[in-house]
């Protein structure tokens, strides 16, 4: 005799909307979880819950932008070098993928390449005093960056040594722009942190019970 | 005079002052807009809802906050 198969449907996990008592169907939470960290606002539209989605993805990711505007495209970038540990990039992380590109061009220039990917600068983090690069960034650092030039470094055949403290042109050059960057996205990576919750599960307010009872009474 | 000086738009005068003198004060409004937002839309669902809690957040933060300039600012002041 065959086995009757069970066909009892998966349960759903949901919700309860604060505002009306109504069931919000959380659909997976861990994947909605892991879409909120990795967009802002992903993981609600993965969930159906299209106005905060759409609302979340606009105020943290326009947040988060401004931040990087502000800063002149240098407050993000990931550094755990004794004299240089980046602690606000713990922040900034909680905004997702869009701070991925400052751990890969941390681990390229901390690693063999002892330059960022490509030679790029785009979320490189700076270069501390002794630090060694490869000839090629060395040689693209002193003709795009206007802080540094060649005498910048020392020559130590098949690299270069850093001389100064790059962190420190930044913040002379930039002023208090530097550090309103940092402070827009570092809010914009914590922030992200309750949404990442709200996804998990559902809202944070819970209908009182005189909540429910001022919604069912008839107010006379 | 008493209705001259009832013409002084005092607020906004104190308003300009304090900008002035915090010029961080400017580029923090809009991250207590954000935070105010953040906050309404993770405890509300309704759109409606949300909306009302934003201003109601954003009186709070910016209330405290404001209080909090105040306070550090007269202390800079008497010392």
């Amino acid at each position: 005799m065959a086995l009757a198969r069970d066909k009892t449907p998966a349960p759903r996990i949901v919700a309860v909307s604060p505002d009306d008592g109504s069931a919000i169907d959380l659909r997976n939470p861990a994947l909605a979880a892991a879409l909120a960290w990795a967009v802002p606002g992903l993981g609600h539209l993965y969930q159906g819950r299209v106005f905060k989605g759409r609302l979340f993805m606009g105020a943290i990711l326009g947040t988060f932008l401004a931040g990087m505007w502000l800063g002149g495209g240098k407050v993000v970038y990931a550094s755990w070098k004794p004299g240089d540990t980046r602690w606000a990039f713990v922040c900034q992380a909680g905004a997702g993928i869009v701070t991925l590109p400052a751990v890969v061009q941390a681990l390229q220039l901390h690693g063999v390449a002892k330059q960022p990917l490509l030679g790029s600068m785009f979320m490189a983090p700076p270069l501390v005093a002794g630090q060694y690069v490869s000839r090629g960034y060395a040689d693209r650092l002193a003709s795009a960056d206007p802080d540094i030039d060649a005498e910048d470094f020392f020559d130590r055949p098949p690299l270069r040594q850093f001389r100064g403290e790059q962190v420190s042109h930044w913040q002379r050059r930039l002023g208090r722009w530097f550090d309103i960057g940092t402070l827009y996205t570092m809010l914009a990576g914590m922030l992200n942190i309750l949404v990442i919750y709200d996804a998990w599960a559902g809202p944070l307010g819970t209908p009182t019970d005189a909540d429910r009872k001022s919604r069912t009474t008839p107010k006379t | 005079m008493i209705p001259f000086l009832a013409t002084i738009p005092i607020l906004p005068i104190l308003l300009a002052t304090l900008v002035d003198r915090v010029p961080g004060i400017f580029f923090g409004l809009p991250l207590v807009a954000l935070a105010s937002l953040v906050f309404a839309a993770t405890h509300h669902e309704d759109p409606a809802e949300i909306r009302f809690a934003t201003v109601h957040w954003a009186v709070w933060l910016g209330g405290i906050l404001g209080l909090v300039i105040a306070a550090v600012l007269l202390l800079g002041w008497f010392a």
